[in-house]
This record gives structure tokens, C-alpha cells and sequence, in this order.
């Protein structure tokens, strides 16, 4: 017998973003056990720097990895970082969607979902509480809380089972986990490899690191230079939707349309507010709270016809090429490094990206397969390491389609070279949830390609000075061995005394330096 | 001037030229004709092949030549000494005498092509250097009195497998005989054959046992007997490719040592069989001709040492026919008819 619509809606409910991610934590990244371990540290490390950079603290963060049992693990992460005020902690850690990042900001983080994220995961495969450190400032004191968390899942909050004060020497957080179902890899995927990563692309972060087997790792800090913090840009024209218009209409003070178009976008000057109002035939002077859905959409329609200046770039910041060629040397001791930064440029017309390679060569980069190093390439996003999915990925892509023979590598997959690229974006175009792997804009894959064939020919160059030099050693050598052998075997040959032949060696040996320079002596 | 006079002072040369350039403050250097398939030619006047004018030089100045430069002046201070004490060694044993050198080989066959190297360079054969080549060259049978260091060997009385030319057979002196011919055979088996059958009586002939490929001693023998003793030779071999092959080796020379082909080819020497002729002529049991042996065949007709009208008619026979045949087939006959028939019947068309 069928049922009416008010039995079926009886089950009619409604999910909290809490709830929603306990059913489908593949969302946030948490697929696999090597994964899953890699994504924790990625939220807890990103979190902790964007918190240091923010206060203008040089990060230090250790973390300490134990293994309980198979796939369960204790995980105690510290930072030197602000600290989290009192109040704000259950915030923190334990409601999704709770952060500061939801602006036009070039960040490492990305949702709000991270800590709260690994807090629900340690709760979903332990029903272990959190357990969290917190020294902070207050009125110029220190003070330290003690709490032990559970996130409710239902009403998206957290529960408060036991809090203390403490004493603590400085600020930071500290926080412990449990994880279960998770494993701890020395993979290209795994957690050790993150750190390695990011501490080449955040050469002014100290991390100390105790594996599950005790050993501990120290990553020195290459630089003492803190990132400048990004600004807040204003949106383009060019990458606004209808929807995006309607919302800031919804939102703004201002009392007219056309204010709110020039205040709320960038590149918006009054002469093309009234080309708009023109071509258009909308008034513009109305109440932003009157646009109807048509008339954004028309507005949007004409920004894709019309001119706009490139958006502006001061909210960008690079590593800058120095420094990433510093900590490319801190963790991979090369034998060559060289690093570039290119201008910015906007895809899909409006978004402002800037592309950062660099390429290390000899000593510990490329990856060790077997008794052979191999290439490996480093992607990352606004510092960030991309370790998954680097298949379908913009930067492989466009890494793949150089020809590096013409740089002195015979193969690209057999080489002792580590590629680094980074792109820079407030808003980077990810191929999917996991932000993983970087859409193939054309422009993208264009000042990729660039950027790694500049460093690619200097690294020619110096390949090429190196063999030149090792060549030019291996021939003189030649001669010095060879010219007196020869000659004391001719003389004895010819019933003769040698003679002297100082003039003659230095001769030959100064033609093979011309030959191997191209150039011709004259006899 | 004697051979080891000659030897000495042309390798002394080698060293004093290199001498005398550093002198001058010059960077030595050294010619070696080239021993390239394009500067090997055909010699109509001498009949064999000799090498051409082009060489290459040798720089001390050079990376890639200096240590080959090494390498000959060293072989040619242990050949100077070999020379100068009469004494002689293999090439394999000169590839191990290099590992006490300063500079070293990396294999015997870079050792080889080193000592090739001095022979084009000196134009001395490497017998003449003292280095001797491993294996033995032929056995031969007949009245012929040689003397080998103080040792006098007739080959009639030496062991039915007769007397075994040794590689240095430069340093032997023919003292005395009393045959008309020279009776070279590709087999062993038909050497034994003549043998028995008292052919050294019967023809008045050295009997010399080729045991395949002759060797370059064996070579030498036969041109001097031809040219000291002025006996002819006669060849007598299987009737195929192969066995043509052996025999033109032996009067024209092979590419391969082009330089060195004056003193070991015998243009005098003759084919005496088998030949396609013979093996309709006297009915032969026969196998059929190989792919690889019409090919051969081919390249033979090709061959400038293969010009003569008489040997283009008897390659050409033997693609018509298609057939080869042994230089033992004769015994289809019974065994002494190869001597008692063949023989005399061949000797006699050939020296008329």
C-alpha cells in the first residue's frame, strides 16, 4: 500500500557537516591507510605554519609517531605557534567548517576541515578522545589549558570530558591522537615523504620527527626569513559567477549596485561600470538587494566580453627562487640546484598564478629505487606537497611533454634529478576533492613547461662544464702518463738519451684543451 | 744486410723519428698505411693483392692515438730485443709479456691489430719481427734435406707424417733434394693417401699436407720452394667453393694481409683439382650445392684473383651442374686409382 508524503517525510532529516563527513571521510581525503596517515599530517603541519607565519613566529614542530599495534598508532603533534585562546578550542577541533579562510587568500589550508577533520577520524577508528595542549597569550600572560575533546557529531560541537590548567613555558599546541587503520609508509605517499616535501618548500620551518621505530629526524631550518603573509585580493571580473554577484548583493553595505561592483571587484573602474550600465541597459544605481538572477547573469555574460586588466598579483607570494633553492639543499645535500620564479599570469582569464621550478641534481635527490636513483618530480601547491595523484596532474603532464635529452638527460625516469614545481594561486584549480592534482589549464601547463626547461638549461650547462672539466682532467692525465712512457720507450728504442720534452707535452696537452673547447691551434 | 740487420735498423727507426720530432720540439707522429678495404687492390703485375698509398697518422698530440702510439713503440723495443736474440714469440705470449707494460691492452686481439699495425708501418712481415704465429704450418713428405738450426731433416725420413713446417720457417735453409714438383692437398686423408701409395716416388714430388687454410709458414714454404728451388706447385683440393678458395689463397694472397702478400703469395702455383670438369669428366659421387655455396660461388666470379677465363669457366660449370664433390671421391674407383689415374692423367694435360 503506498504511503502518503507525510510518512515518508517523518525520515526526513537533516545532516551537520560533522555527520556528513563521518559517512563519507573520503571527502576528506581519508581513503586508504597510507593515505589517511599522510592527510593528518598534512592538516595538523599546515595548520600549525599558517598559525606561526600569521603571529611572525619562525615554525617549529615536532612530532612524535608510535605504533601501538598493527595499523593503530599514537600520534602527539606540538607547535610553536600563537596558541588557541580558551574559548576557541572546541572550535578548533571539533566543528567542521569553523576557520579563517574563507576569503580570496592564497592559503596552504584549504576548507576548515583539518583539524576537526583528524579529530573525527581518530574518533571514528579509536573512540579515543582528543587530547590538547594549548599555551597562548592573554593580556600579555601566558596561560596553558589542558582538555580532553569529543566531537559531537550530531549537533557538529565538541564535548568538553575533562580541562585543567597547566603550566606551560611558551605558546603553541599540542595535540594527541589516535588513528587507527592508518599506516605509517616511507613511500613516495607516505607521511615521511610529506615532511621531506614540505620542508623544501618551507625552507624556514624547523621539524623534529620520531618515527615509530624511535629514530628521530631533525630538519633544520635553511632560512630565517618568515613568508610575508598574503593579502586579501579582491575577486576579477573575469572570475565571478551570477551566483557570486547575487551573494555580494546580498551582503554589502553599500547602497548602490555600481558602488558595489567597483568596492567588491578588482579592475573595476566607473568607465566600464557605465560601458556595463550601456550595454546592458540595466540601471545600476539601484539597491544591490533589488539585482534580479538575469540581470547578474547578463552582467557576467558581458565580463567575459570585455577587457579587463590582469588581476592584481600583490596577493601572491612565491617562495621565491632562493629559497627554495635553500631548502632543496638542506634535504638534498645535490650536487647541482637552480630555481626559478616566473611573473604571475591568469588562466581561464582572471585567476592570477605564478609558477615556481627548480631542479636538483647529484647527491640525494631523485629517488632511490633499488641500487639506482631515479627521478622523482615534487609538485606543490602554495607550498603544499602534492603526493597523490600525479598522474592525471597538470604539472606531470606538462614535465612529461619536455624533451629532456635536449638537456643532457638521456631519460627522464632514470636520472639523478629531482624537479620541484610549485604554483602559487589564491584559487588553484584542482582537478578534484582531494586536491591532489592540478586541472590542465592551458596557461598552466604553458609556464610549467617554461619554467622547467629554464632550469633544465642550466642544468645543461652545468653538465656539460662538468664533463668538459672531468674530460679535460682525463686528457691531460693521458698525456702525462703517456708522453714519458712513449719517449723513454723510443729513446731506448733508437739507442738514444731521452730528450727534453717539457715544451712538446705542454704542446699536446694545450691542443686537447683547444680541441675539447672547439677551438684551433695553429701548428 | 741480413734479415736481422734489416729487422733492427727499421725498428730502431721508428723510435729514433719520434726522437729526433720532440728534438725539433715537434709533436712526433706516425704514419700507418691504412689497412681499409678501399686501399686493399688487386696487383695485376704482381698478381696479388698489395695495399694502396693511403695511411693514416698517429699523434702523440692526439688522445685517442697517443696510447696506440704507446703501444707500437713498446711491441717494438720486445721485438727489437726478440731480433737481436734470435729468438721468437707468439702473439699470445707478447699479449701476456704487455701486462708488465706501462701501457697496457685490452684484450689480445688489440695486441694483434697493434702488431699488424708495425708490420704495415715497417714493412716487415711479423716472422721477420720474431713474433710467430701459434699454430704449425703444414706436413710434408719427399726427398727434400732441410736444416733448422743445426739440425739437418729429410722429410722422407721424418714419420709418415713427414716433416712439420715450423713457423719459422724463414730461419731454415733448404740444403739439398731431388724432386720435379710439389704436390699441395687440402686433407690429411689424401695426404696419407699419397703416401701409401708411393706418389712421392711415382710423381717425383714433395707431398705437402694443408690441413685445410694453409698458414702462413706453409704459405712461406711453398713460395720459396717455388721461387728458391724453382719447383712448381700444383694444388690439389676438394671441388667446391672452399677448396678453390684454399688454392687461390695460396697464389694470390688474401686481403687481409695485403701488406705482407709479396712474401707469402705464389703466383706460380696452379690448381690442379678437383674441378667441375674432373667431377663430370671421371663421373664423381657428388652432394649437391648449398645456398651458402652458390653464394660463395657467386662472390668467387666476382673476385679480381678469380679474373683467368679458365677459373671463371669452372665456377660457372659448377652453378650449372650444381654439384660438388671430395677430393676422396676418387676412391669410388678404388683407392689407388686417385694416384695411379687421376694423378698422372692431370700432370700430364697441366705440364704440356
Amino acid at each position: 500500500m503506498a504511503r502518503q508524503a507525510g510518512e515518508l517525510f517523518e525520515e526526513f532529516q537533516e545532516l551537520t557537516a560533522s555527520e556528513f563527513f563521518r559517512k563519507n571521510k573520503q571527502m576528506l581525503g581519508f581513503s586508504g591507510k597510507i593515505r589517511s596517515l599522510t592527510i593528518v599530517f598534512h592538516e595538523l603541519i599546515t595548520n600549525s605554519f599558517d598559525a606561526a607565519e600569521e603571529a611572525g613566529i619562525l615554525p617549529i614542530i615536532k612530532i612524535d609517531l608510535q605504533r601501538v599495534d598493527k595499523d593503530h598508532y599514537i600520534l602527539k603533534h606540538i607547535d610553536n605557534g600563537p596558541g588557541i585562546p580558551e574559548d576557541f578550542v572546541t572550535r578548533v577541533f571539533c566543528t567542521m567548517f569553523a576557520g579563517s579562510k574563507f576569503r580570496n587568500i592564497q592559503s596552504r589550508g584549504q576548507q576548515g576541515l583539518g583539524c576537526s577533520g583528524c579529530v573525527l577520524l581518530s574518533q571514528m577508528t579509536t573512540g579515543k578522545p582528543a587530547k590538547i595542549i594549548s599555551g597562548y597569550k592573554e593580556n600579555g600572560k601566558l596561560k596553558g589549558v589542558q582538555m580532553t575533546l569529543k566531537m559531537d557529531v550530531k549537533t557538529n560541537q565538541g564535548l568538553i570530558l575533562d580541562k585543567k590548567e597547566v603550566e606551560v613555558t611558551e605558546t603553541g599546541v599540542c595535540i594527541e591522537l589516535q588513528f587507527k587503520d592508518v599506516s605509517y609508509s616511507l613511500s613516495e605517499q607516505g607521511a615521511f615523504e610529506y615532511i621531506r616535501r614540505t620542508m623544501i618548500a618551507n625552507p624556514h620551518a624547523k621539524i623534529t620527527f620520531r618515527d615509530p621505530t624511535g629514530h628521530k629526524y631533525i630538519f633544520n631550518r635553511a632560512t630565517e626569513i618568515i613568508p610575508p603573509l598574503p593579502k586579501e585580493v579582491l575577486p576579477h571580473p573575469r572570475g565571478v559567477t551570477a551566483d557570486d554577484l547575487i551573494f555580494m548583493a546580498k551582503h554589502t553595505d553599500k547602497r548602490r549596485f555600481r558602488s558595489l561592483l567597483t568596492s567588491s571587484l578588482s579592475r573595476m573602474s566607473t568607465k566600464r561600470v557605465n560601458e556595463i550600465e550601456e550595454m546592458t541597459g540595466i540601471d545600476l544605481n539601484k539597491r544591490p538587494k533589488d539585482m534580479k538572477w538575469d540581470e547578474a547573469e547578463k552582467i557576467v555574460e558581458l565580463f567575459a566580453k570585455m577587457d579587463f586588466m590582469a588581476p592584481p598579483t600583490s596577493g601572491l607570494i612565491p617562495i621565491g627562487s632562493d629559497q627554495i633553492e635553500k631548502g632543496l639543499i638542506e634535504i638534498l645535500k645535490p650536487e647541482f640546484v637552480t630555481a626559478t620564479t616566473r611573473k604571475p599570469v591568469t588562466y581561464k582569464g582572471g585567476v592570477a598564478f605564478i609558477i615556481e621550478a627548480a631542479i636538483a641534481y647529484g647527491g640525494q635527490a631523485g629517488r632511490v629505487v633499488g641500487e639506482q636513483r631515479k627521478a622523482e618530480i615534487m609538485r606543490f601547491a602554495n607550498r603544499v606537497p602534492l603526493t597523490f595523484d600525479q598522474g592525471s596532474c597538470a604539472i606531470t603532464e606538462s614535465l612529461k611533454s619536455i624533451d629532456w635529452k635536449r638537456y643532457g638527460i638521456k631519460d627522464l625516469e632514470n636520472a639523478p634529478v629531482t624537479v620541484f614545481v610549485n604554483i602559487v594561486s589564491t584559487n588553484v584549480p584542482y582537478l578534484s576533492t582531494g586536491k591532489q592534482s592540478v586541472a590542465p589549464e592551458p596557461e598552466i601547463l604553458h609556464e610549467v613547461r617554461q619554467s622547467s626547461m629554464k632550469v633544465a638549461r642550466k642544468m645543461q650547462k652545468y653538465l656539460r662544464a662538468k664533463k668538459a672539466a672531468k674530460e679535460e682532467e682525463m686528457r691531460s692525465k693521458i698525456f702525462e702518463t703517456y708522453v714519458p712512457v712513449i719517449l723513454r720507450e723510443a729513446a731506448n728504442l733508437a739507442g738514444t738519451s731521452v730528450p727534453e720534452y717539457e715544451e712538446v707535452l705542454a704542446k699536446v696537452t694545450r691542443r686537447a684543451k683547444a680541441e675539447l673547447l672547439g677551438e684551433t691551434l695553429d701548428e | 744486410m741480413n734479415k736481422k740487420e734489416i729487422a733492427t735498423n727499421k725498428l730502431k727507426s721508428l723510435g729514433t723519428s719520434i726522437i729526433e720530432d720532440v728534438t725539433k720540439n715537434k709533436v712526433p707522429n706516425i704514419q700507418v698505411p691504412s689497412r681499409g678495404t678501399s686501399n686493399i687492390v688487386f696487383d695485376e703485375q704482381k698478381r696479388h693483392y698489395v695495399l694502396g698509398d693511403r695511411y693514416g697518422k698517429r699523434s702523440m698530440g692526439n688522445v685517442k692515438q697517443i696510447k696506440k702510439i704507446g703501444q707500437m713503440v713498446y711491441m717494438a723495443n720486445f721485438c727489437k730485443d726478440l731480433v737481436q736474440r734470435e729468438k721468437t714469440a707468439t702473439l699470445r705470449e707478447l699479449y701476456y709479456v704487455s701486462e708488465g707494460w706501462d701501457v697496457e691492452f685490452g684484450d689480445q686481439q688489440e695486441s694483434n691489430i697493434i702488431g699488424e699495425d708495425l708490420e704495415v708501418t715497417l714493412g716487415m712481415t711479423r716472422e721477420d719481427l720474431g713474433l710467430m704465429p701459434e699454430e704449425d704450418g703444414a706436413s710434408v713428405y719427399g726427398n727434400i734435406t732441410l736444416q733448422e738450426d743445426d739440425i739437418e731433416i729429410n722429410a722422407l725420413r721424418s714419420g709418415k707424417s713427414g716433416y712439420t713446417i715450423s713457423p719459422t720457417i724463414d730461419d731454415v735453409k733448404f740444403l739439398d733434394h731431388d724432386v720435379k714438383r710439389v704436390i699441395a692437398v687440402e686433407t690429411m686423408g689424401m695426404f696419407h693417401r699419397m703416401v701409401q701409395e708411393e706418389a712421392y716416388k711415382k710423381f717425383d714430388t714433395l707431398i705437402v699436407g694443408l690441413k685445410g687454410q694453409a698458414a702462413r709458414a706453409t704459405r712461406r714454404f711453398l713460395k720459396r720452394v717455388n721461387e728458391e728451388l724453382k719447383l712448381p706447385v700444383y694444388i690439389c683440393n676438394d671441388g667446391d667453393p672452399w677448396g678453390f678458395h684454399i688454392a687461390m689463397v695460396i697464389i694470390s694472397g688474401s686481403a687481409k694481409l695485403a701488406h705482407v702478400n709479396h712474401q707469402l703469395a705464389t703466383p706460380n702455383a696452379k690448381f690442379l683439382g678437383v674441378t667441375a670438369s674432373d667431377i663430370i669428366n671421371y663421373d664423381l659421387p657428388t652432394d649437391p650445392l648449398k645456398d651458402i655455396d652458390v653464394l660463395r660461388l657467386k662472390e668467387l666470379l666476382k673476385d679480381p684473383r678469380y679474373r683467368d677465363e679458365a677459373w671463371k669457366t669452372e665456377i660457372k660449370k659448377m652453378l650449372k651442374i650444381g654439384k660438388k664433390a671430395e677430393q676422396q671421391s676418387f676412391s669410388k674407383y678404388g683407392l689407388e686409382y686417385v694416384v695411379d689415374t687421376y694423378f698422372p692423367e692431370k700432370l700430364e694435360s697441366m705440364e704440356n
